[in-house]
C-alpha cells in the first residue's frame, strides 16, 4: 500500500456504505412511484429538481455522519440526552408510526413486483420477510453491509430501463438544467411529493447509527464525506432514470399511471419487455432493501432512546429488545398486507403526514445539536455552512409540509 | 461521623420547575436545575439555578425547607450571596438526567430516567444528596406525567455508590463494582475481556486499569487489536504503556503503526526505555533480532554464587526470565552460562567462572526465526542468547516468543470458537 491514491482508495472502499446505503433506500418502494407518476405526467420538464435535491440530500446527511463520528452515539441518544425524555418520547412514537406505515407501503412493494413475475403475494410476502430477518440476525454488521451495497447496484436496472426507452438526449439535457415552474396546481403536487420523499426522518437516524455501529471516527470521517457525496449522486441519477424511462414512453403517449407496478406494465408495449422486466427488478430490489433497512433504522432509535443495547454485532442475548423489535417491526409490516382485499391508501396517508410532521423537528434538534459545542467541540458547523443547511432545513420543511397539506385537502 | 436525619426524600422530576419563595412567601424563582459537586461517592448538590438567564445559583445554606411542590428559602434572595457555577460542579438535569448507563463490559444498560434525592439535617447543616439513579419505567412514567398509570410497578434503582464518576460531562455513566475484580484476573482472561469489547469502549477501559496490569493484559493481545487500541488511547496515556510493556513487544508494535505516531510515543517514553525500544525495531521483522529483548540477568564471572542470588533479588523483578544467567565479561561479552537450578546447588563459596557453562549455544541477530526455533527445539532451551560477530550479548529470547511465532493461528480458531457457542445459545 505504497501508493497514497492506492491507499485513499483502499481506505474508501473500507470506509463507505452508510452513506450510499441510506440514499439509495430513499429510491425506494414509494418513491420509484413517485417519480414514475411525475415522468408520466411531467415528463422531462420536471428533472431540473434532482440538482438541488443531490446538495440537500449531502448537506443533510453529512451533518448526520459527522455527529456520529465526532460523539460515537446515535442521534436518538443525543436527542435523549439533549432534550430530555418527554420530547424523546412523543417524537419516538410518532417515528415509529410513521416508519411502520413505510414497512407496510415496502412490503407491498414487494408483492406488487412479485405479482409482474406472477408470483402470488401469499407466497413472495412469507419469503420476503423471512429472508430479511435471516439476513440481519443471521451475519454480521460487515457482512450485511456488502449485502446491502450489492442490492445498491441493482438499482442500475432504471438506468438501463431507462436508456432502452429511447429517450430524447436533448430533452433530457435541457429539462435537467432548465428550471421550470408552473403554479398549475397538478404540477405542484407532483414537484412536492418529488422534493418530500427525498428526505426522510428515519435516514437521519439510520444514518447516524450506521457510521457508529461501523466505528467509524473522525479520523476516517473524510472518507464518510465521500460516501455521502457518492450514495446522494447515485441515488438522484437513478431517480432521474427513473423519471426519463416514463418521460420517454408513457409521457409521449399521454399515459397516466397511479402506481410503479402500473409504470412497469405499461413499459412493455411502448419500450419492449426488457424495460418492463428491469423495471419490475428494480422495484423489487428497493422493495426488499428498504424492508429490511426501515425496520432496522426503527429498531436502533427505539432501542437509542431508551439507552438499551442495539446492533446487529450484537448477538440476539446481547442486545434481545433491539432483536425482537426488529422481528415484530417486519411480521407486522409484512402479515398487514398478507390480509386479503387490505388498501393501503390510508395508510401510507397518515403515515406520509405524521413522516411530514415529524421531518422539521428532527432537522430542528440536529441542527441545534450540530452547532453544540459541548459534543461537538471543533467540528460545529461554520456559519456559511450554517447558512446553507438552515436554508435547506426551511425549504424542506415548507415543501413537506405543504405535502401533508395538500393531501389533507 | 456527622449523624444525618432524613428530612425528606424526592426525585428530580417532581421538584423540577416547583416555585421558589422566600422567608416571606414571596416568588423568586422556579427550581430549573441542580448544581452539583461530586466528591468521594456519592454527589452532593450545592446550589440551585432558579432562573433561564440568570447563571448563579442560589446556595444550598439559604434553603430552609424542600418539598415537592415548593422550595422555601431562609431569607430574602439577596443577589450579592448568589455564586456562580464552580468547574469542578456540573449541572445535575442537565448532564445527569437522561445520560446512558453502561455496565463494567459496555455494554448499554437503560437510561437515567430519574434521580431520587435524600434532603438531610447535619449536626449544623443541611444536606441535599444524590441517593439512587431510577432505571426504571416507572421513573419513565413519572417524568412522561403519567406515573399514576403505573403506581403498581416498583421503582428500580441503582445506589448511586454503584456509579463511577465519568471523566468528562458527554461520556457515559459505568456502573462499578468489580474494578478491584479484574486487577485480580490473570492478564491472558483480562485480554480476552477487553477483545470482547467494542473499539471505542476497549482504550476507556484499559485506560481505567492499573497501567502495570493493563501492560500485561496488553501483551497477551492480538497484535491487531494492540494497534487499534493504541491509536484511539491518548499519546501520553500509551507511552506509559509501553513503558510498561517488554521492549522487544514493545517494538512489534511501534514497528506496525505509522511512522509518525510511532516516533511521537517513542519521544514521549523515557528516554532509557525507549532507546531500547529504538534499537530492536532496526532489526528486520522475521529474524533473531525483532524476537529478542534486552532485559536478561546479566552477572560477573568473580563472584560468588551466594552473591549472585543476592544480586538475583533485585534483578529479578526486570528480567524476562531467571532461569538462565549470562556471565558477561567486560564490553559485554557472553562468555558463559549458568542455569537457576545449577546455581542453587552450587557451593555458596565458589566463584562462578568455576562452575558456569561455557560450551555456549546463541544465535545471531540477523538468523531466520525459524533458525532460533530449532535449536530452541533441539537443546531444549527456555531462553537462547543473542550474541553479534564479536560475541557481545545483544539479548535473548524465550521460549514463550518462539512458541508464538509457532502457532500464530490460536487467535482466528478461537474467535471460531467463540462464534460457534454464541450462535448456539441464541436459538
Amino acid at each position: 500500500m505504497k501508493n497514497p491514491i492506492f491507499r485513499r482508495l483502499f481506505l474508501f472502499l473500507a470506509i463507505m456504505g452508510p452513506g450510499i446505503i441510506t440514499s439509495n433506500v430513499d429510491n425506494d418502494a414509494g418513491g420509484i412511484t413517485t417519480y414514475s407518476m411525475a415522468g408520466a405526467a411531467l415528463g422531462y420538464k420536471i428533472l431540473w429538481v434532482f440538482i438541488p435535491m443531490i446538495v440537500a440530500l449531502v448537506v443533510i446527511q453529512e451533518m448526520c455522519t459527522r455527529m456520529g463520528a465526532v460523539t460515537g452515539k446515535g442521534l436518538a441518544d443525543l436527542i435523549r440526552e439533549r432534550f430530555g425524555v418527554r420530547i424523546t418520547f412523543y417524537a419516538m412514537v410518532g417515528l415509529l408510526l410513521g416508519n411502520l406505515g413505510n414497512i407496510m407501503s415496502e412490503f407491498a412493494g414487494v408483492a406488487a413486483s412479485m405479482e409482474l413475475f406472477g408470483v402470488s403475494k401469499y407466497v413472495s410476502l412469507p419469503l420476503a420477510a423471512l429472508f430479511t430477518w435471516w439476513l440481519v440476525l443471521r451475519w454480521s454488521y460487515k457482512v450485511v453491509e456488502r449485502v446491502f451495497l450489492a442490492a445498491c447496484l441493482i438499482y442500475f436496472c432504471y438506468i438501463i430501463s431507462g436508456y432502452l426507452a429511447h429517450p430524447q438526449w436533448g430533452e433530457v439535457a435541457r429539462g435537467l438544467v432548465v428550471p421550470s415552474f408552473s403554479f398549475d396546481s397538478s404540477y405542484l403536487v407532483i414537484l412536492v411529493g418529488v422534493i418530500g420523499t427525498t428526505i426522510a426522518p428515519w435516514m437521519q437516524f439510520y444514518i447516524q447509527a450506521s457510521v457508529v455501529e461501523k466505528g467509524i471516527t473522525v479520523k476516517d470521517y473524510t472518507y464518510t464525506k465521500y460516501d455521502v457525496i457518492v450514495g446522494s449522486i447515485m441515488v438522484n441519477l437513478v431517480a432521474v432514470f427513473i423519471v426519463i424511462s416514463c418521460a420517454a414512453t408513457l409521457h409521449t403517449h399521454g399515459i397516466q399511471v397511479e402506481s410503479a407496478k402500473e409504470a412497469a406494465l405499461a413499459l412493455a408495449p411502448l419500450a419492449g419487455t426488457w424495460a418492463s422486466t428491469l423495471f419490475a427488478i428494480g422495484l423489487l430490489n428497493a422493495s426488499l432493501f428498504s424492508a429490511s433497512i426501515l425496520p432496522l433504522s426503527t429498531a436502533y432509535f427505539i432501542c437509542e432512546a431508551f439507552g438499551i443495547e442495539a446492533g446487529i454485532d450484537k448477538s440476539w442475548g446481547e442486545a434481545p429488545a433491539f432483536y425482537w423489535l426488529y422481528t415484530i417491526l417486519i411480521i407486522i409490516g409484512a402479515g398487514f398486507i398478507l390480509i386479503p382485499k387490505i388498501s393501503l391508501i390510508q395508510v401510507m396517508f397518515w403515515s406520509q403526514v405524521v413522516n411530514g410532521v415529524m421531518l422539521p423537528f428532527v432537522l430542528i434538534f440536529m441542527l441545534l445539536l450540530i452547532n453544540n459545542r459541548d459534543l461537538m467541540g471543533e467540528y460545529v458547523n461554520r456559519w456559511g455552512y450554517n447558512l446553507v443547511s438552515w436554508t435547506t432545513v426551511v425549504i424542506m420543511t415548507v415543501l413537506t409540509l405543504l405535502m401533508v397539506v395538500t393531501s389533507l385537502f | 461521623m456527622e449523624k444525618l436525619r432524613v428530612l425528606g426524600e424526592f426525585f428530580f422530576s417532581q421538584i423540577q420547575g416547583k416555585p421558589i419563595y422566600d422567608h416571606q412567601a414571596r416568588k423568586v424563582g422556579n427550581l430549573r436545575d441542580l448544581a452539583i459537586r461530586w466528591e468521594g461517592d456519592t454527589p452532593r448538590v450545592t446550589g440551585i439555578k432558579y432562573a433561564r438567564d440568570i447563571q448563579k445559583h442560589i446556595p444550598l445554606e439559604q434553603v430552609a425547607r424542600i418539598n415537592p411542590n415548593h422550595i422555601d428559602l431562609l431569607h430574602e434572595l439577596n443577589e450579592a450571596t448568589l455564586v456562580p457555577l464552580q468547574p469542578d460542579e456540573i449541572y445535575m438535569g442537565k448532564w445527569l438526567m437522561d445520560k446512558q448507563i453502561i455496565d463494567l463490559k459496555g455494554s448499554k444498560v437503560v437510561r437515567v430516567n430519574d434521580i431520587r434525592l435524600f434532603w438531610l439535617q447535619g449536626r449544623d447543616q443541611k444536606h441535599l444528596v444524590l441517593n439512587a439513579v431510577d432505571i426504571g419505567w416507572r421513573g419513565l412514567a413519572r417524568r412522561l406525567g403519567v406515573e399514576f398509570l403505573f403506581r403498581r410497578l416498583e421503582n428500580h434503582l441503582v445506589w448511586w455508590e454503584f456509579i463511577q464518576h465519568p471523566e468528562d460531562k458527554t461520556a457515559s455513566l459505568r456502573l462499578r463494582g468489580e474494578k478491584q475484580q479484574l486487577d485480580q484476573l490473570h492478564p491472558a482472561d483480562l485480554a480476552e475481556i477487553i477483545e470482547d469489547l467494542d473499539y471505542k469502549k476497549r482504550a476507556d477501559f484499559i485506560e481505567d486499569l492499573d497501567v502495570e496490569v493493563a501492560a500485561e493484559a496488553f501483551v497477551e493481545m492480538e497484535l491487531d487489536t494492540q494497534i487499534e487500541i493504541l491509536e484511539h488511547m491518548g499519546s501520553q496515556q500509551a507511552s506509559d504503556l509501553l513503558e510498561e510493556m517488554p521492549p522487544d513487544e514493545a517494538a512489534d508494535l511501534l514497528a506496525e503503526l505509522p511512522e509518525e505516531k510511532s516516533v511521537e510515543l517513542l519521544n514521549l517514553m523515557e528516554p532509557e526505555e525507549a532507546q531500547e525500544v529504538r534499537e530492536l525495531m532496526d532489526y528486520e521483522e522475521g529474524t533473531a533480532g525483532s524476537l529478542m529483548t534486552p532485559e536478561y540477568i546479566a552477572l560477573s564471572p568473580e563472584i560468588t554464587a551466594a552473591e549472585a542470588i543476592r544480586q538475583l533479588r533485585t534483578l529479578a523483578a526486570e528480567a524476562e526470565t531467571i532461569y538462565y544467567l549470562y556471565i558477561i565479561k567486560e564490553e559485554e561479552t557472553l562468555i558463559g552460562v549458568i542455569s537457576l537450578r545449577e546455581l542453587l546447588m552450587a557451593n555458596p563459596e565458589a566463584q562462578l567462572r568455576d562452575f558456569m557453562q561455557t560450551r555456549l549455544i546463541f544465535v545471531q541477530p540477523q538468523d531466520d526465526e525459524k533458525e532460533v526455533a530449532e535449536a530452541v527445539n533441539k537443546y531444549n532451551l527456555l531462553a537462547i542468547p543473542v550474541v553479534d560477530d564479536e560475541s557481545r550479548m545483544l539479548g535473548i529470547i524465550t521460549v514463550d516468543d518462539v512458541l508464538e511465532m509457532l502457532v500464530p493461528d490460536r487467535g482466528s480458531l478461537e474467535t471460531f470458537a467463540s462464534l460457534f457457542v454464541r450462535k448456539r445459545t441464541m436459538r
